[in-house]
């Protein structure tokens, strides 16, 4: 049989697994550090094999210890290494560890309990991570058995039933079951209060922010590296496009940086510096019988992926509106931009970034682009500067293809005959003398980059201005609503100038070929893992007082669905009527499962009263209740308490009925359902034939 | 209220909505910890903040539902001992009833409230419709009357944070009697004692007062057999009624006060306590004050209770007038 905790194991034990969830949602924002991560688990074990054993012993060791540990962590936060909330966090945890070692009274139990809600405010501080949310549920619920446990023992240990103290029939799992299930009730509050708190931020202190970012799009592209392009299916991007096209898989290039300079192995951007974009560039001239959409893309940039580039969809952008960030840290970012038209931010923040960038799309009818001359501004001259030491079989091939054509013919011709002509693979060339001359004519096959730098070097010796751009291609939708855009889907491809008409995209890289091609079950599983990030952020997160506003908003229509539905009325909206259909139906199997629920309890409850008697004795019981019955009617009067023999006596009919009663009730002789029917049939008989 | 029992003033009867709620010490960090978290989401906007908050607040409003919970339907009842003495321990009972029909109540301390007495008791569970008892200490250190007032129920459950308390109404007192001491030995002289005589009337005592014919039905115990033989019919007894030995208690206590008065009282209600358990049927003589003669328990009990609320009495009190059929015992 399994041994049951006594009150003051649970109560130790649901401490501790409280003090390990507040330090878990401290942890994943990845700030602790691993020695402290290491250490915070090794002291709970620890102090549960070993710490009734040092426990009061070398107190000086650990106040020493603490007290040195906040003269380094204030000596770095006055140094300006590390900000006051991260260095708070570690120092609460270290006295977490301290008094995990150091339990013995309600007072450490409580301080334990106190301090582990600091180390979970100080997690809300440093992530926005949905694991923080499941962290957090965890430490609802375990602080719920510890608040609750060591209530209870406390109020035991001050004399009020000591002997309970170490009996282990009071914390069951019956009991913490109740209780989880109290947490449950806690946590559902929490939202309700969560939904309904005033958003009202003073924002007056706030977490500074870090300047080092992860990672990120590189200024440069090497086309000698060695190996095979990796396929990350990390997500990078979030992206919800407005009108959404609902479609599964977009094809769509998510522009970062334009390359112009060439190096020799690669591209690099030209050496200008970054000013404040007050306002963005003014758009060309509208193409003479084009037509023009205007697309918002809402953005999410995960942390680490973005280095401070704003990724625009294509398009001519028309506005980036940086929204408030996902934690809160740092000042708001404010917007760069360089010659190439690419758009920066700073400060660039280790958390994840959303905006929302408005382009103005085109028609994609390059028929629009053609007579418009090669009349190029001088400030093109980046984008039409050529290696000098130029292989000319690529001047005489370009020459070949898009010779004596529009430009834009040209470069749809280059395009195609690169597409269509050489062959796309992850495999890098290596280190070559002249990667594109490589690629071209003797390995004839190749990544994006080279598709795109070749298109852009060819283009350049017919003397059209073009340039490498590299960004990101594609966008799977999710469960969430949102297109998910991954680090695999890294990808290059050219822009050609058009006078009148700036630069339009081209891409040279066969269709098929484009972005991220990993679609394995890792993959899937990292795009619903990031699903359930985005509902989180949405719905948690980014929840603000406009959400409010809409929350209450939407309450009130469906009280109004329900008032017109109530007085009859249809209602024309649909997505109201289904949301209150959702209700009601909703409320109707709440209810069933609740009157399922009684239904099934009633029957448990009764029989666990009677549990001390078998099916045989409460058959006997129910004999001897219904021969009363029948003698009654039958209008004989009977005492309101007698025994069976009585019963025997009071009328020879009721004689075997009395003695099957006692036989069964006393004697554990049995008694079925049969027998019962049939000594009542015939009490019946004689009853009737009496008289 | 006169003599050593305080005076408490008439109280109006306790609404049983009426709550009392304080913070236990764990509350009172769990509340400042709440409002500081609620500033901190406030000042920035952390929406995670916002949760821990609503967390800390639900977890509080759960508390209260629970703890109202665990107090709703719980009545209580006080057991006072048939019998106290001063200085000596008795145990009152407090006895809950959970009347819920299936919400069970935890945590539960049962407690004096107001009044002259301060105890408690602590259940840590009492499931739906059950019954439970707890017993705490009364060791009074002076004679008198005693007063309770209310019976207070309170709770910590779930969480410890605060403490929400129901007080009921349960007026009761209990007369506490003086302190027991040996009973002062007297000088022969003072026991001017008279024996067991007997009445001229029918009774139960032992002495033959008549004989007459048996009556059916009768105890054969009361057949004088002797008689009935020489007449050769059934001849039943009559007992004669005996008096029994009658004292009568005289305590002066005029002009005392403090100590003295409290030391005389328990030498008063020793020698009464003596002469009753030796059978003797016992008045009680005061000063403005006396109890007529009986025997037993009941007598005992109505002296030492005269004896317990006994107060200081001035010289124009009247002295005290023992009977006249009995033996005066005086006590200094």
């Amino acid at each position: 049989m399994r041994r049951a905790l006594t009150v003051v194991q649970a109560q130790q034990w649901a401490c501790a697994l409280t003090a390990f969830f507040a330090f878990c949602a401290c942890v994943v924002s990845g700030e602790l550090g691993l020695v402290l991560v290491l250490l915070f688990p090794a002291a709970i074990i620890g102090a549960a094999l070993f710490g009734h054993r040092v426990h009061g012993k070398l107190e000086w060791l650990w106040t020493a210890g603490l007290a040195c540990a906040l003269v380094y962590f204030a000596s770095r936060v006055a140094a300006g290494q590390v900000d006051a909330v991260l260095a708070a966090a570690r120092f609460t945890a270290l006295l977490c560890i301290h008094r995990l070692w150091r339990r013995r009274t309600q007072r450490d139990e409580i301080l334990l309990l106190l301090l582990s809600l600091l180390l979970l405010c100080a997690g809300a501080a440093l992530s926005a991570e949905l694991l923080f949310g499941a962290a957090f549920i965890g430490f609802s619920v375990a602080a719920t058995w510890a608040m609750a446990l060591t209530h209870l023992r406390f109020e035991i240990e001050s004399g009020r039933g000591t002997a309970l103290l170490q009996s282990r029939r009071l914390a069951t799992p019956r009991l913490l079951g109740a209780l989880a299930l109290l947490s449950v009730l806690g946590i559902a509050g929490a939202a309700v209060v969560f939904v309904t708190f005033p958003r009202v931020a003073l924002r007056s202190l706030r977490r500074p922010s870090h300047k080092q970012p992860l990672a990120g799009l590189s200024d440069q592209v090497d086309l000698s590296l060695q190996g095979a392009i990796g396929d990350d299916p990390r997500v990078v991007l979030r992206v919800q496009l407005s009108p959404d096209p609902g479609i599964e898989h977009l094809a769509m290039h998510w522009r970062a940086r334009g390359l112009s300079v060439w190096t020799g192995q690669g591209w690099r951007t030209a050496e200008a510096g970054q000013m404040p974009a007050v306002r963005m560039a003014p758009r060309p001239k509208r193409r003479p019988g084009g037509r023009q959409h205007i697309q918002s893309a809402d953005i999410e940039a995960v942390a680490g992926f973005s280095d401070g580039v704003v990724l625009t969809p294509e398009g001519w952008p028309l506005a980036v509106d940086f929204k408030r960030q996902m934690t809160a840290r740092g000042p708001s970012q404010r917007l760069y931009r360089n010659a190439a038209g690419d758009l920066f931010y700073q400060p660039i923040d280790i958390g994840d970034l959303r905006y929302v960038v408005t382009v103005s799309r085109d028609d994609s009818d390059r028929a629009l682009l053609r007579g418009r001359g090669n009349d190029y501004p001088p400030w093109l001259k980046p984008e039409l500067s050529l290696p000098a030491n130029l292989d000319p079989r690529i001047a005489a091939l370009a020459q070949r293809i898009g010779g004596a054509k529009d430009p834009v013919d040209a470069a749809a011709a280059i395009e195609k005959w690169l597409s269509g002509t050489l062959q796309y693979t992850r495999d890098l060339a290596g280190e070559t003398r002249d990667p594109i001359s490589n690629f071209l004519f003797k390995r004839r096959r190749g990544h994006c980059e080279l598709f795109s730098s070749t298109m852009v070097i060819m283009l350049r010796s017919l003397g059209i201005p073009a340039r490498n751009v590299t960004g990101y291609f594609g966008g799977e939708r999710t469960s969430a609503g949102y297109y998910a855009v991954r680090g695999g889907d890294a990808h290059s491809w050219v822009e050609v100038y058009f006078p009148g008409a700036g630069f339009v995209t081209f891409d040279p890289t066969p269709a098929a070929e484009r972005g991220g091609q990993e679609r394995g079950l890792w993959a899937q599983a990292l795009l619903a893992w990031d699903a359930l990030q985005q509902r989180w952020r949405a719905f948690v997160i980014d929840f603000d007082l406009v959400s409010q506003g809409h929350a209450v908003a939407r309450i009130g229509e469906v009280f109004s669905e329900a008032a017109r539905r109530l007085s009859g009325k249809t209602s024309t909206d649909t997505r109201l009527r289904n949301l209150f259909l959702s209700g009601v139906s909703l409320f109707l199997l709440a209810a069933a499962v609740a009157l399922w629920t009684r239904r099934m309890r009633l029957p448990r409850g009764a029989l666990a009263r009677r549990s001390p008697l078998g099916p045989d004795q409460r058959r006997a019981i129910a004999l001897f209740r219904d021969a009363r019955r029948k003698l009654q009617r039958a209008g004989i009067d009977l005492p309101r308490a007698m025994t069976a023999s009585e019963l025997g006596r009071v009328s020879p009919a009721a004689n075997e009925v009395a003695a099957s009663y006692s036989a069964a009730r006393w004697g554990d002789a049995a008694l079925s359902s049969k027998d019962v029917r049939r000594l009542l049939r015939d009490l019946s008989e004689s009853l009737s034939a009496r008289s | 209220m006169k003599g050593a029992v305080l005076m408490l003033p008439a109280r109006a009867k306790t609404p049983a909505w009426k709550r009392r709620l304080v913070f236990t010490r764990i509350g009172r960090w769990y509340t400042a910890l709440t409002v500081a978290i609620g500033f901190a989401a406030i000042n920035t906007g952390n929406n995670l903040l916002f949760l821990i908050l609503g967390l800390l607040l639900s977890s509080i409003v759960v508390s209260g539902i629970l703890s109202e919970q665990s107090l709703k339907g719980i009545r209580i009842e006080r057991r006072l001992p048939a019998s106290a003495a001063a200085g000596e321990p008795a145990l009152i009972g407090l006895c809950a009833r959970n009347t819920k029909k299936r919400a069970p109540s935890f945590s539960l301390e049962l407690r004096e409230r107001g009044g002259h007495v301060r105890g408690r008791g602590f259940l840590i569970f009492l499931a739906a419709g059950e019954t439970a008892e707890v017993a705490y200490p009364f060791a009074p250190v002076r004679r008198g009357r005693y007063r309770f007032e209310q019976l207070e129920v309170a709770t910590r459950a779930p969480f410890g944070l605060f403490e929400k308390s129901r007080p009921i109404d349960a007026d009761a007192e209990i007369v506490v009697f003086p302190r027991k001491v040996p009973a002062p030995v007297f000088e022969v002289s003072s026991l001017a004692r008279e024996g067991e005589k007997p009445e001229d009337r029918v009774g139960l005592g032992l002495e033959v007062h008549g004989l007459r014919d048996h009556r059916a039905g009768e105890d054969a115990r009361s057949i004088h057999w002797r008689s009935t033989a020489r007449h050769g019919r059934l001849i039943g007894i009559d007992r004669e009624q005996e008096r029994r030995l009658r004292i009568c208690v005289v305590f002066d206590h005029r002009g005392l006060s403090g100590e003295p008065l409290e030391r005389a009282v328990e030498r008063a209600a020793a020698v009464v306590s003596r002469e009753i358990d030796t059978g003797a049927e016992v008045s009680l003589a005061l000063a403005g004050q006396h109890l007529p003669a009986a025997a037993g328990d009941a007598q005992l009990r109505a002296a030492l209770r005269m004896l317990a609320l006994l107060e200081p009495a001035d010289a124009a009190t009247p002295s005290p007038r023992p009977d006249v059929d009995a033996a005066p015992l005086e006590v200094a």
